[in-house]
């Protein structure tokens, strides 16, 4: 029974911190129908900047959390305007083109520029070190990326569902030349879920960078795992995601426990189950 | 989802020349080939290399380019293609390139089915995914199978025989090459007659609109999975070449960076045209090596710079663009 | 075409004379990708032997041309390999930094005529695959066979096996269990873990129910070493007790600053520590650093790379630039030399070097830096593994 705890609370806080780094790609590809493979580059951006300020400029984890997210949205600023509009609404496989030709030039540029080796982020003092829970422990960290995932799910649920940004942006999503008609300006509301999901991605780089640490190949290391994550879960809606990122958890940590020689199997077959039984995804909107 | 690849500049030719277009075509490839073996005859390793990619890019094509599955999975038949052909010669002592090939073909196209009955469940983005979750599966199974394929080692111990009896592969790749080029000549003759067969206008045509066909009267899925096959066997073949070429075959034949980089090449050249598909491989490899051994540290950035300019300047492809731009061009002048 | 780098291109400039002949050594390495940090530390190895010898041998002048494979390709491998001797007529590749990489070339270097300088890929059976071949790096056998009797001395009876499933992994696990089982030991569970695992809490769940009082580790550097280093802290294993061995790769210097505190204690095996103590490593040291720019990125590959090259050199003293593959190998059947990392020499038999293998732990030097402080010696090992393959 202990066993089953232990393995439940470890598929919880792996599944969390899934969700909060790659909840910011489900924004983009299902809200704004990018398929965005360079999410894990801002991630990485992220993680790269937090490093540098708690570690270098020693200025702690609270300013490197906030930094990375805004920096990093200022970086990506310029990219939106310059290349991602360029391929709003253009065939899946020309973003995918674009994007992974984004991601190579941040790979390049990350290993010029912060060298080849692994970065870490400082913890803050109360975020550092375990706590028992009784029958094991568990980092603190881990519980913090827990409550994490949960404040970002609920902001974000908040955001699109019950304000005004969110009737446009799904306004500007279902029919962009209706809502422009409308008077919605689809260009802003596109830069501003661009930000937010960019924002988002940095949030999880660093909040993540615990279980996936910061060197320059993490781009594309977990790309793969961001993409399947947020497809099993119906891209663009932040419960499948959550719901995906939980269940996927689950199976991942379970498997690895009981058969870890298996654990690659049994994610996979985990996804094309998923998949044969909802092709759309867990909450996938019907298009 | 659908993959709303434009092709119609490419393809919308009246059909009388397109026999005249196919011996165009060979004679360019043969040109190429040619013009490879004279320039650079101290490079035939990396051409001949280009020419098994070529293959995997232009299988690819075939689901991609024609029928409008989107894959990030497809060296899975690469790899079932090289690793069949490498246990042949390995395990079973056949040494004979041209078996080794058929076995390529055949695992090939056996992989291919097995695919398409779970990547015809979905579409659009969870296919991709689909797509992506069996190369992993592929892969851990080639890996966890050592005793067959030498695991995370690779399976060494390949020694193909004389072509023929007669021409022996050797250190400068000459057989190899030549070998390769035929092997590409075929299966491009082959596959011009098959896209343009009324099976191939039957995918064309499940891509545009797979519910119009449906209410024709003709099985979307059913096509579909035939054409996977095919374009496993043509994979297949290019692992084979793969595998009697360099003797040697690893668990990246199988893996996720194969396929993204096959996709990554047929889009780059423009999907949907065996040509684009051909220019796609050529271009980006050799790019690749050039920038690679200029500066083997940081070349990763060019290919990145690379992709996102042919993404803003050419949004076809390159031999897309091209294409569109003469036919423009030609229609202007009339 | 291509663009050859040239090395110290100053020197070449003031000392080429008209009948000095270059040669050309190629380098196949990971110069980019996930594992570009290793590659360039063959180019901080090699630069720093050419820094400290010059570039010349006799009258002729060595060149280096390096060929990138970001990962394990062998089919690229054997690509680049022919390419190299074809085309750029190289008399020597060296590098090779994956198994496979490797011994996809081994078979065209009879009819090349060239010899081949392992400088890391660290399987044992690539040795058997040409006479051609010399290694001055190590094997995960040679590396891990020592840390089993260190843990069976010090009173641990039962380990659990945890490695990532991939050659180097397995060979870890049979090193460990052979040497530990010998000792009298026992490994109550050897476990693999699929080389893509992020989480690694599960697995010390998995550790600390199977009772063992040690853990055996071989995972492939970078993060999955930090992630499990890290899920071995938090867990708690720590602090109940189950000690922790590993060969050397899974404390690389270049890691050490990213596992801090966590790594502390921790008791590996291998060959090479970048603190070793002695006049010769001090000198390749401050070069190799000089050659990397970053002193924390120097790692082993760096000392296998100078070592390569020492023996690349003495080749080509050997052959007076002639090519001739067995001339070349037979000259350093037998070598010995004081490298940075203790005396060594190349075993006439597999063309392995032999060299001391170092029982480490994770400590704080003086400066504040993280170091693997040596504090047993093994001496003379040979490379266990091929005996083991038979």
């Amino acid at each position: 029974m202990q066993t089953v705890f232990s393995i439940a609370i470890d598929a919880l806080a792996y599944g969390m911190v899934l969700f909060v780094i790659s909840i910011g790609l489900s924004v983009t590809m299902g809200l704004m129908r990018v398929v965005n493979l360079a999410h894990g580059a801002f991630a990485m951006i992220g993680g790269y900047i937090a490093s540098y300020v708690a570690r270098d400029l020693g200025l702690g984890y609270a300013l490197a959390v906030i930094a990375a997210v805004v920096i990093t949205i200022i970086i990506a600023i310029p990219i939106e305007r310059l290349l991602y509009r360029r391929i709003y609404g253009q065939p899946e496989l020309t973003q995918v083109l674009m994007t992974i030709g984004i991601t190579f030039c941040i790979i390049g540029i990350a290993n010029y520029a912060m060298g080849p080796t692994l970065k870490t982020i400082p913890l803050a003092e109360p975020l550092r070190g375990s706590v028992d829970l009784g029958f094991r422990t568990i980092s603190i960290h881990r519980l913090f990326a827990i409550i994490c995932g949960l404040a970002v799910a609920l902001g974000l649920w908040f955001a699109i569902e019950k304000t005004s940004f969110g009737v446009k942006l799904r306004a500007s999503v279902d029919n962009a030349a209706m809502a422009a008609a409308l008077g919605v300006r689809t260009e802003i509301v596109y830069a501003i879920s661009f930000a937010v999901a960019v924002g988002l991605a940095a949030f999880g780089g660093v909040v993540g960078a615990e279980l996936l640490p910061v060197e320059p190949y993490y781009a594309l290391r977990y790309m793969v795992t961001f993409l399947v994550v947020v497809s099993v879960g119906g891209a663009g809606s932040i419960p499948g995601a959550l719901i995906a990122c939980l269940l996927l958890g689950a199976i991942d940590t379970t498997g690895r426990y009981l058969m870890p020689e298996f654990g690659e199997f049994f994610f996979y077959l985990a996804v094309i189950a998923i998949i044969c039984v909802f092709p759309r995804g867990l909450a996938g909107r019907i298009k | 989802m659908t993959l709303a690849v434009n092709t119609q500049t490419i393809l919308g030719r009246p059909r009388g020349g397109s026999f005249r277009r196919d011996l165009m075509g060979v004679a360019v490839i043969a040109v190429f080939a040619a013009a490879g073996y004279i320039l650079f005859p101290d490079n035939l390793a990396l051409l001949t290399r280009i020419l098994s990619v070529a293959l995997l890019v232009l299988a690819l094509d075939l689901v991609t380019g024609y029928c409008g599955v989107a894959t990030l999975g497809h060296a899975a038949f690469f790899g079932s293609g090289a690793y069949a052909a490498g246990i042949l010669s390995a395990h079973y002592g056949i040494n004979d390139p041209l078996l080794m090939t058929l076995g390529g073909i055949v695992a090939g196209a056996v992989a291919g089915l097995l695919c398409a009955v779970i990547m015809l469940r979905a579409h659009g983005l969870p296919q991709l995914v689909l797509s992506i979750a069996l190369i992993y599966l592929f892969h851990e199974l080639a890996n966890k199978a050592s005793s067959w394929t030498g695991g995370s080692d690779g399976l060494s111990g390949i020694m193909p025989d004389p072509v023929f009896g007669l021409y022996e592969f050797d250190l400068f790749g000459h057989t190899a090459y030549f070998f390769g080029v035929a092997l590409l000549l075929i299966a491009f003759v082959l596959l011009r007659l098959v896209v343009r067969s009324p099976f191939g206008m039957l995918c064309r045509g499940i891509k545009e609109d797979p519910l119009r066909i449906r209410a024709m009267g003709a099985s979307p899925n059913a096509a579909l999975a035939k054409m996977y096959v095919i374009s496993g066997a043509v994979a297949g073949t290019g692992g084979a070449l793969s595998a009697i070429s360099t003797q040697v075959v690893a668990l990246d034949a199988l893996s996720f960076t194969q396929s993204a980089e096959a996709l990554v090449m047929l889009v780059l050249g423009g999907t949907g045209s065996l040509f684009g598909a051909l220019a796609g491989t050529l271009i980006f490899m050799l790019f690749e090596d050039y920038v690679s051994a200029a500066n083997p540290f940081h070349w990763l950035t060019m290919v990145g710079a690379l992709l996102i300019a042919v993404v803003l300047f050419a949004p076809k492809g390159i031999y897309g663009t091209a294409a569109a731009y003469f036919t423009r061009r030609g229609e202007a002048n009339r | 075409m291509k663009k050859t780098i040239l090395c110290g291109i100053a020197a070449l400039a003031l000392s080429s004379t008209a009948y000095a002949d270059v040669i050309k050594v190629g380098v196949v390495g990971p110069f980019s990708g996930p594992f570009a940090l290793q590659g360039k530390n063959f180019k901080a190895g090699i630069d720093a032997y050419m820094a400290l010898n010059g570039n010349k041998v006799g009258n002729d002048t060595i060149e280096i041309i390096y060929r990138d494979i970001p990962t394990a390709d062998p089919a690229q491998s054997k690509a680049l390999g022919q390419e190299l001797i074809v085309k750029e007529k190289v008399k020597y590749l060296a590098g090779f930094y994956f198994t496979p990489d490797a011994m996809a070339v081994t078979p065209i270097l009879k009819q090349g005529n060239v010899p081949m300088v392992i400088m890391n890929a660290a399987t044992s059976a690539i040795m058997k695959t040409s006479p051609f071949v010399v290694r001055t790096s190590f094997t995960t056998w040679q590396t891990s066979s020592p840390i089993a009797k260190v843990a069976f001395d010090a009173g641990v009876k039962k380990v659990i096996s945890v490695v990532s499933d991939y050659g180097p992994g397995i060979d870890a696990e049979n090193a460990f269990k052979t040497g530990f089982t010998k000792a009298g030991g026992e490994v109550v569970e050897s476990i693999r873990l699929p080389l893509a695992t992020n989480d690694f809490s599960p697995i010390m769940q998995r550790i600390k129910d199977s009772g063992a009082q040690g853990v055996f580790a071989f995972l492939p550097s970078g993060p999955t070493t930090l992630g499990f280093v890290k899920a071995y802290n938090d867990n708690g294993l720590k602090t109940a007790g189950i000690k922790f061995f590993a060969p050397g790769d899974l404390t690389q210097e270049s890691d050490l600053p990213a596992l801090g505190d966590a790594a502390l204690g921790i008791q590996t095996t291998f060959h090479y520590a970048v603190s070793h103590d002695s006049p010769e490593n001090k000198t390749f040291v401050d070069a190799a650093a000089k050659a990397i720019g970053n002193k924390a990125e120097l790692s082993f590959p760096a000392v296998g790379a100078y070592d390569g090259m020492h023996v690349i050199y003495k080749m080509i003293e050997a052959t007076g630039g002639k090519q001739d593959a067995e001339k070349a190998v037979d000259a350093v059947k037998g070598l010995s030399w004081t490298s940075p990392r203790g005396p060594v020499s190349i075993d006439p038999e597999s063309r392995h070097i032999t060299q001391n293998i170092y029982l480490r732990e994770v400590a704080k030097g003086a400066d504040g830096t993280y170091i693997n402080k040596e504090t047993q010696t093994f001496e003379k090992q040979g490379d266990p593994g091929l005996a083991a393959a038979k």
